[in-house]
């Protein structure tokens, strides 16, 4: 039995948000063909899992819709402007701003503070050390890490130490959050609440949630679910409604 | 499947073991091929020496094969230079026996009779492009050539003059024939050589760890696995040994293929006057095996005994570790290893403090190895607290946690930091040390002997000169031992007052004008004044002569008393003697010539000759200190690349998701260059300060004066940090690398 976990955009998110979207996405590793013309649009605040079996082409079209990776063709759009024809410079300051990053095992530095890690993209984007550890301070309260804030990742459980990937992920308020896998090293019940805190978070801020995942139950539980295989989206389900591709 | 077959499909398979075994190989050649050229420098030296035994008469008595028997040749040797300051090596020579009786050196086909010579190659190519009476009419005719066995070094110029016996110079040295067998190695060059084996084979050894680190926290956890799969401590020994032989065993190799190579690079830096010869740096079966098994055999070692932690504790590795704090007490022997090295130079006057002072300064280098990564954790501690930038925060917090491997990257860097600036320390103030005193005027050539043959040398040296147009005339130079009261024995020059004038490193301030006397830049008070042929025997009065005063001039080296040959009894036989010629700079060539015809052989000696040749000396050391400082650097630059590139590829999945989320490449790099770049600048600052305070005793022990200063001293610091740097502009190439690679890929 699924437990849906409530996704609704908020109505506090006064900022108007834009949507992703991509037409005719292909990508290809030397022969193998990843993404085989993949159409896909995510509306302002939706929360969208992306399943499908391992060498689908799932983190693939993560990557590609982020702008961590380019497509070969097609073209990928936020709030209607083109993104995959910038430049790395500029797709890096859009990561930086409109996207935010959720992966398997939290990826955080380990010599620094939870804190720390939260508060590092701010740093790195040139906010002062007190402005950005008090924000950061401010998200891990937020996500009920109050108190370990000067823990360093070691020193944290696994859905600890994802939730301060979380608050990293967040501290910047993004429009749309890419998440990886983020539950897949964690136990059900602790991968559960960390979903929870993700999409509550998220739908907090008005942001988009699209989320890779192999697991077909906890993509389950998000409003939208996109099946890719073989490179090619095969469903589209929404609550209520199926659309075959 | 064997272990040997498990590394072969890991080096397959895995580019960062493959990455990590390249280096690997390439560490243990460049530490194979520069073992094998140090090793092979005293028995180069050596071999030179024994091509050039037969230009010496004197060897030390360790050398048995003197030859003995009667003496069948008479044998002189001396140094000369050429008009544009080049050695000469010239071996006098007359024959007691039969000349056929003679045994020959390799290289000689024949023995010069009188009035003939054997020239060098290029000895006779200068003296063909010099006139006779700058250099040519020194020696006799020249009827041959010597070969290169006969040689030092290939570019050696050398003359072997002959002679009658009774025109042999005093210093000739009756022999049983030419001596077959030299004085063994060059002591200096050996010396260096010993300290370019730590200084250059520490940063290989540095390199090769730091290759190893690339793969480190991998290899622990496929070890870990096999541990944990029931893999015994003896499994997964030979599995890291086998992986390690592979990649060690090529570099061995390797180094031994690239020998030859550096060998002949090795041939063409001077050394005492000269290149090598290809074959000096040959080196025997049993060194060379010992060295390209050992070194392969000492990482194979170093390798199984960083797997202590997976053989005791798989599931620890498997799970990571946090390093233990480092303690205080790491500061302790870097004062106290001082505080011996002082103490020793203090109290050096025999072999055994000489050894501790060795002891001692291996103990300093040892100590900062000690200290600098907790002085390491210092700064990261201070950067943590203190930090306004991430860069800052990344650089401390990074020391903080691994300050060992933070240091470890830097450690080769500073020992040729430690070993330059000694180097830098003591170089400088030897060179103003040499010619800092003089025995005769500047310009003065002279020649020393005994007995009445000086008389005939200034005779013949006069006739010459005359001939050769020159003005300068030659001064016959008394030595004697003066007593006036309570002052006894005072060495004292003998010469008439014009000939001082012209000679001694003395204003005669007018003395020459009244009556000849005694000539003294000091009272002699206290009584009668008595002259000695000898020290210790009793003078004999000089009656009533006047004594003038006079000035020094420069830094004399001996007493500057000059008693006038006009006022010294008939009856006193002195029994040194000096024949001295003032000479220009324009003529000094010719003076020399004419003084060397007239010498046979005898050693001309002159201030400006003497600095050359020690000029030549510290020239030779300090180029070795500039190649050993180069080499160095590069090593230590190299390691501290691949250890910043290592860090880099530790936190790969880190910095790809911080890539990802959109942090500029070259923003993370400033911050991983300052977590390089300072404990480099720790590292160098802090072995360069020691290596001032060791070159400084060390100099204290030649002299007692004050060590010199210059901005050289901060040469090796610079080059210490620009190397760091350079090093850790490895930064971007690496972030851009993990840019391009895909996140899950782990």
């Amino acid at each position: 039995m699924t437990t849906r976990i409530s996704h609704t955009p908020p109505r506090s998110a006064t900022v108007a948000r834009p949507g992703l979207g991509a037409r005719g996405l292909v990508k290809r590793y030397g022969t193998e063909t990843a993404l085989s013309g993949v159409d896909i649009d995510i509306t302002p605040g939706e929360a969208v899992a992306i399943v499908g079996p391992s060498g689908s082409g799932k983190s693939t079209l993560l990557h590609v819709l982020a702008g961590i990776l380019p497509a070969d063709s097609g073209e990928v759009t936020l709030g209607g402007r083109r993104i995959d024809t910038l430049g790395e410079a500029a797709r890096s300051e859009l990561r930086r701003t409109e996207f935010g990053f959720v992966f398997q095992s939290g990826m955080l530095v380990a010599e620094l503070t939870a804190e720390e890690n939260v508060a590092l993209p701010s740093l790195l984007a040139g906010t002062g050390r007190a402005a950005a550890l008090a924000d950061a301070q401010g998200w891990l309260a937020r996500l009920g890490l109050e108190g370990k804030e000067r823990n360093r990742p070691g020193e944290l459980s696994g859905g600890q130490a994802q939730r301060v990937a979380i608050a990293r992920a967040l501290a910047h308020r993004p429009s749309v959050i890419f998440a990886d896998e983020p539950t897949g090293a964690l136990d059900t019940r602790t991968g559960g609440e960390t979903m929870r805190a993700l999409l509550d978070s998220a739908a907090e801020c008005g942001a988009a949630v699209v989320l890779v995942t192999h697991d077909r139950e906890l993509a389950a539980s998000l409003p939208r679910t996109v099946t890719i295989r073989d490179g090619r989206i095969e469903s589209d389900t929404r609550a209520g409604s199926v659309t075959a591709s | 499947m064997s272990s040997f077959r498990i590394a072969l499909r890991v080096l397959r398979t895995d580019r960062r073991t493959r990455t990590s075994a390249l280096l690997i190989a390439l560490g243990v050649a460049v530490a194979t091929g520069l073992v094998l050229l140090l090793v092979s420098l005293p028995g180069a030296t050596e071999a030179r020496a024994d091509r050039a035994a037969w230009q010496l008469n004197a060897v030390p008595s360790s050398v048995s094969d003197r030859p003995v028997g009667d003496p069948t040749i008479q044998h002189a040797e001396s140094e000369d230079v050429t008009p544009d300051g080049q050695k000469i090596d010239r071996v006098d020579v007359a024959a007691l026996a039969d000349p056929s009786d003679i045994t020959l050196p390799p290289g000689i086909d024949r023995l010069p009779g009188p009035g003939e010579t054997l020239m060098s190659p290029a000895l006779a190519e200068i003296v063909d492009a010099t006139p006779g009476s700058q250099l040519g009419e020194r020696y006799g005719e020249r009827v041959g050539e010597l070969g290169d066995e006969a040689l030092a070094f290939p570019e050696q110029l050398v003359a072997l003059v002959g002679h009658t016996p009774d025109e042999m110079p005093a210093n000739a040295v009756e022999l049983g024939g030419f001596l077959p067998a030299g004085e063994g190695p060059d002591m200096l060059l050996s010396l260096l050589a010993g300290v370019g084996v730590v200084v250059l084979t520490v940063p290989s050894l540095v390199l090769i760890a730091s290759a190893a680190r690339l793969i480190a926290a991998r290899r622990e956890q496929r070890l870990a696995v096999f541990r944990l799969a029931g893999a015994t401590p003896r499994q997964v020994i030979s599995m890291v040994a086998a992986e390690t032989t592979i990649a060690a065993a090529a570099g061995a190799l390797l180094g031994l293929a690239i020998s030859p190579l550096l060998h002949h690079l090795a041939t063409l830096v001077p050394w005492d006057g000269g290149t090598w010869q290809a074959s000096d740096f040959e080196l025997g079966v049993v060194p060379t095996v010992a060295i390209v098994v050992g070194v392969p055999l000492l990482v194979l070692l170093a390798a199984v005994l960083g797997l202590r932690r997976v053989l005791s504790a798989p599931l620890g590795a498997v799970g990571g570790h946090t390093p233990k704090p480092l303690h205080w007490w790491r500061l302790l022997p870097l004062p106290l290893s001082a505080a011996m090295f002082a103490y020793f130079v203090s109290e050096a006057d025999s072999e055994i403090e000489a050894m501790l002072i060795m002891v001692s300064m291996a103990m300093i280098i040892f100590s900062i190895n000690l200290a600098g990564p907790w002085i390491t954790a210092l700064v990261g501690k201070a950067f943590s607290r203190g930090w306004r930038r991430p860069s800052g925060l990344l650089a401390g917090r990074r020391l903080t946690e691994d300050p060992r491997g933070a240091y470890r990257a830097t450690a080769g860097v500073a020992l040729a930091v430690f070993t330059g600036a000694m180097a830098l320390t003591v170089l400088p103030s030897l060179e103003s040390l040499s010619g800092a005193s003089r025995e005769y005027a500047d310009g003065v050539q002279y020649v020393q002997g005994e007995g009445a043959d000086l008389q005939r040398i200034a005779g013949e040296t006069n006739d010459r000169l005359a001939r050769y147009g020159q003005s300068e005339r030659a001064v016959v130079v008394g030595e004697a031992y003066l007593g006036a009261g309570d002052r006894q024995d005072e060495y004292v020059k003998v010469v008439d007052c014009r000939g001082a004038e012209q000679v001694l490193p003395i204003d005669m301030r007018g003395a020459c004008e009244g009556t000849p006397g005694v000539y003294a830049p000091y009272p002699l008070t206290g009584g009668e004044l008595s002259l000695a042929g000898m020290p210790g025997e009793p003078g004999t009065a000089l009656g009533d002569v006047p004594v003038r005063p006079v000035e020094e001039r420069g830094d004399a080296a001996y007493s500057t008393v000059v008693v006038d040959s006009a006022v010294v009894p008939d009856d006193l036989e002195l029994s040194y003697r000096t024949v001295a010629v003032p000479s220009t700079a324009a003529n000094s060539d010719v003076v020399r010539t004419a003084l060397a015809a007239a010498s046979h052989g005898a050693q001309i000696e002159s201030r400006e000759v003497r600095l050359a040749s020690q000029e030549g000396e510290l020239g030779d050391v300090r180029r070795v200190t500039v190649i050993g400082l180069t080499v160095a650097a590069l090593l230590g630059g190299c390691s501290a690349a691949i250890a910043t590139a290592g860090s880099v590829m530790d936190r790969r999945r880190t910095f790809g998701a911080l890539i990802a989320a959109g942090t500029p490449v070259r923003v993370l790099a400033r911050a991983l260059r300052a977590e390089a770049g300072l404990p480099a600048f720790i590292a160098t600052a802090g072995a360069g300060i020691a290596g001032t305070f060791v070159g400084v005793g060390l100099f204290s022990l030649l002299d007692d004066g004050d060590a010199v200063v210059t901005p050289w001293l901060a040469a090796p610091i610079v080059l210490g940090l620009v190397v760091a740097l350079i090093a850790s502009s490895v930064c971007t190439p690496a972030l851009n690398r993990v840019r391009s690679e895909p996140l899950s890929d782990e």
